[in-house]
């Protein structure tokens, strides 16, 4: 029972981090119509940032989760600048290089910093503090740091329904509905993109954060494209344009993901198969998701007006 | 430093470039979405050409016909099932439905043949001396095959029937149905020749190198790239943004920057500066950005047609 208990309990974190993930992605496509193939970046931004300020600067958790938001956000407005003018396949295709770009540079830089130390590489970096972990005893902290990554997630998931149906959010929806319209309806349509980025980059950054500390060990190889694809699933998945829609995408695909791994302990299959069957599974489960149920399993609630 | 060596070795990085960037470029002039699926078909032909050339130890020739003529099969049967569901929706969910089947596709192949490079039954290949550069038959034999096709392709285009059917659907599908061309066939044709194509650059690039399953994945930015850099939609763009790619892949990490921020000498601000050879790779990834940022519809990119 102990062991259902903490299985449930990682479970739970990790379908919270991609929840903020997930609910950050749909803000981008959901709301605003961009299709970013990249998105694993900010999350990549936010763990790296937050672990070298942890370990390089020895800042508290507070102070490096700050700074990865900052720094995923100022990242999704640097990217938004040269791309967003762009048609969504271009779009996308250049979100998908900039990911890379990023990755190969934590991949390939190892450099030691004035008195602290950095050594990441293709090795990454271990040893990364998980916040206030000596009040409590590591069979209690799960706990406590499910609550904390609950506490993020409602925020979250509150402020991006807030925006949804703020004016701000509306002229969102309308540039992913009609962008020519909202453009001679006196919308920037570049600024507007620019700020759905910055937001929802910075958003994805806690996740980083969490996730970084959590783990206590960050490497190039967890941030994979197939970080963004997966994110992508759950919010196909789950359907787009609606934020309880993404978290349950995000649930329903980390649930099916993490369970799946323990099958190789029933079926005879290699891990590293079944890692790649699981992978057939959930491309397959988007096609199918595309071809015969377009809105997901939730519908993204849409006013009708009568003329 | 070797001109000759480094002319070759761009030609033979820019014919598989090439030889993909055709097949993507067409299928985006008739069917308007960015397939990311498309170079999981290279792969799939390495792949079966790998299965009947050394699992049944048949010739490779034959290997990599069958396989040639299997790819393009598949390309019609992705669209059947697929996309051809999809032709009056938003371009973008085509794209991501495009993107499941591609991760579904790699994982496939990762899953049948596991994750350690194989190669074919053709031996050690002995480089011979050109001009002081080194060449192997089975480069010869690739230049060679692209010219050829190359050929082939234009000649097909301007002097048959089908081939004027298929410029006249990419250039005005309603008129092209109006004048008695079926579209559907001439889009069964188009994915036909895509996927052959594809298939041949997969051949090409596993003789050339080896066969992995993410060979594909690694191919996509420098393919979408040179497709780019030569408009989306025209495939003599696509030869010559292959071939622009090839020599600043190539050219680009022999380049002393350096010497620019000196004025070629004139100052002594900075020493010798080049690009590191772990960042081969992002090369093509920044040009992608740089071309997108001051054209964002490629360099010969076509006119916006007003529909």
């Amino acid at each position: 029972v102990e062991g259902l208990v903490r299985f449930l309990t990682h479970l739970a974190i990790l379908t919270e981090i991609y929840g903020i993930l997930a609910l950050t992605l749909n803000f981008q496509f959901g709301l605003t119509g961009l299709a970013n193939f990249g998105h694993v970046v900010f999350f990549m931004l936010g763990a790296y940032t937050s672990t070298i300020l942890l370990l390089v600067a020895h800042c508290s958790f507070p102070v490096a989760l700050l700074g990865a938001i900052i720094v995923s956000g100022i990242f999704g407005f640097l990217i938004s600048i040269p791309t967003s003018h762009l048609k969504s396949d271009y779009w996308a295709i250049s979100t998908l290089a900039f990911a890379e770009i990023v990755r190969k540079v934590f991949y390939n830089e190892n450099w030691i910093v004035g008195g602290g130390y950095y050594r990441g590489g293709a090795y990454g970096i271990a040893g990364i503090p998980a916040p206030l972990d000596h009040y409590f005893s590591s069979g209690m902290y799960p706990f406590f740091y499910l609550a904390v990554t609950s506490f993020f997630l409602l925020a979250i998931y509150l402020l991006l329904e807030k925006l949804t149906q703020s004016p701000f959010g509306r002229a969102l929806k309308g540039i992913r509905e009609e962008e020519v319209l909202s453009e001679a309806l006196g919308k920037d349509v570049a600024v507007f993109k620019m700020k759905a980025m910055s937001i929802s980059g910075a958003l994805a950054g806690v996740a980083g954060s969490l996730y970084a500390s959590y783990m206590g060990f960050v490497g190039p190889d967890q941030f994979m494209p197939l970080v963004t694809f997966v994110v992508w699933a759950m919010i196909v998945v789950g359907g787009t344009g609606s934020n309880r829609g993404a978290l349950l995408g995000a649930l329903v695909i980390q649930v099916f993901y993490s369970s799946t791994r323990y099958l190789k302990d029933y079926i005879p299959i290699g891990a590293d198969r079944l890692a790649s069957i699981r992978m057939v599974i959930i491309g397959v489960l988007i096609i199918l998701t595309i071809l015969f149920m377009r809105e997901g399993l939730v519908e993204e609630k849409k006013k009708h007006y009568k003329l | 430093l070797n001109l000759i060596q480094i002319i070759i070795d761009s030609l033979i990085r820019a014919s598989i470039l090439c030889t993909l960037g055709i097949g993507l470029t067409t299928v985006y002039d008739i069917l308007k979405f960015a397939n990311f699926a498309h170079v999981e078909l290279a792969v799939a032909a390495a792949y079966i050409g790998f299965f009947f050339n050394v699992t049944l130890g048949w010739n490779i020739f034959i290997s990599a016909i069958i396989a040639i003529i299997l790819t393009g099969l598949m390309g019609i049967v992705f669209d059947q099932t697929i996309f051809k569901r999809l032709r009056s929706v938003n371009p973008v969910i085509t794209m991501i439905a495009s993107f499941g089947l591609a991760i579904a596709l790699r994982n496939g192949f990762r899953a049948i043949w596991g994750p350690r490079p194989k190669t074919f039954a053709i031996g050690l290949q002995k480089p011979i001396l050109f001009l002081g550069a080194r060449i192997t038959m089975v480069q010869i034999l690739l230049l060679g095959i692209t010219v050829a096709s190359i050929i082939i392709l234009h000649l097909f285009l301007h002097r048959t029937k089908l081939g004027k059917s298929l410029r006249a659907t990419s250039d005005n599908p309603n008129l092209a149905q109006a004048r008695g061309i079926s579209t559907e066939t001439t889009i069964k044709w188009t994915w036909f020749i895509a996927g052959a194509l594809a298939g041949l650059a997969g051949i090409l690039y596993g003789l050339e190198t080896q066969i992995e399953p993410d060979m594909g994945f690694a191919l996509i930015i420098p393919v979408f790239c040179a497709t780019i850099l030569g408009g989306l939609g025209n495939p003599y763009g696509a030869m010559l943004g292959a071939l622009a790619l090839g020599l600043a892949e190539n050219f680009g990490i022999y380049f002393n920057f350096g010497q620019i921020i000196n004025l070629g000498g004139l100052l002594h601000l900075i020493g010798p500066l080049w690009i590191p050879t772990a960042y081969k790779s992002t090369i093509a990834f920044s040009i992608l950005i740089i071309i997108l940022l001051a054209r964002p519809r490629g360099i010969l990119g076509r006119k916006i047609r007003k529909e």
